[in-house]
């Protein structure tokens, strides 16, 4: 029973992350094939993530059902690991060097600053609550 | 109906990913090899689905479903991010390494078998 209570509580996050990710796929589709939508909802998820684990769920008082969907369902299935390969394969076989080295490079480099930026963005929101609770 | 195809997909994908999420955490490894591993196998099977699946509608849901949910970039970068904080650079290099040289290599080995 708790394992369909879990399945239901992803399946509710996993449908609509997968979903936004398909739809900027769709809303962002080049004629050169770059793929715009992927890296759209990567980098994006990339930040929202450690922001929402280390400062929107102690700040709300998130529950941790409310977690499980929001990052484990929502951002884990809106962001992909696999279409990025895919991606990556794509425009290697295109012969499309420029846009390959570009793609590769703003999705790994730019993945990683997007999480450190998260990172920061949830300790300084944290710390201005910190500080403005003291000033009361 | 598309949108059916890909949430239904997706939400398999991510709820087999929190099993595994759950088991890596009665392993004792202070690395995060359970996301390495899902976004290797993930990849490998996006190339066996991408390279065998001719069917649009059954690609979207086993392809930008099924794996896209079962595979997670979030996951990976706070999980890098993390390593970086505490400071354990090399561990943070590594697995930037394993996951994008393997990953990669696994979605073109998935094409081909």
């Amino acid at each position: 029973m708790q394992k369909v209570k879990t399945f239901l509580i992803i399946f509710i996050g996993a449908f609509i992350g997968s979903n936004l990710r398909y739809g900027e796929g769709l809303l962002f589709k080049s004629s050169n094939g770059f793929p715009y939508g992927t890296l759209v909802a990567n980098l994006t998820g990339a930040f929202i993530l450690p922001f929402l684990i280390h400062y929107l769920q102690d700040r709300y008082h998130l529950s941790s059902r409310i977690i499980l969907a929001l990052s484990t369902g929502l951002l884990g299935s809106y962001t992909t690991f696999s279409t990025f390969t895919a991606d990556t394969y794509k425009l290697y076989q295109s012969g499309n060097w420029t846009l390959l080295i570009t793609y590769l490079t703003i999705t790994i480099v730019g993945g990683f600053i997007c999480a450190l930026l998260g990172n920061y963005w949830a300790a300084t929101r944290a710390f201005m609550d910190c500080a403005g609770r003291s000033k009361d | 109906m598309t949108f059916l195809l890909v949430g239904f997909g997706a939400s398999i994908g991510a709820f087999i990913r929190n099993e595994l999420t759950l088991l890596s955490q009665k392993i004792k490894i202070d690395f995060p090899i359970i996301t390495l591993l899902i976004n290797i196998i993930g990849a490998l099977i996006l190339g066996i689905f991408t390279a065998h699946v001719h069917n649009g509608g059954l690609l979207l849901f086993l392809g930008t479903g099924f794996c896209g949910g079962f595979t997670t970039f979030g996951t990976l970068n706070m999980e890098l991010s993390q390593l970086w904080f505490q400071r354990r650079f090399f561990s943070c290099f590594l697995y930037f390494a394993l996951t994008y040289i393997i990953g990669i290599l696994g979605f073109i080995i998935g094409i081909h078998i």
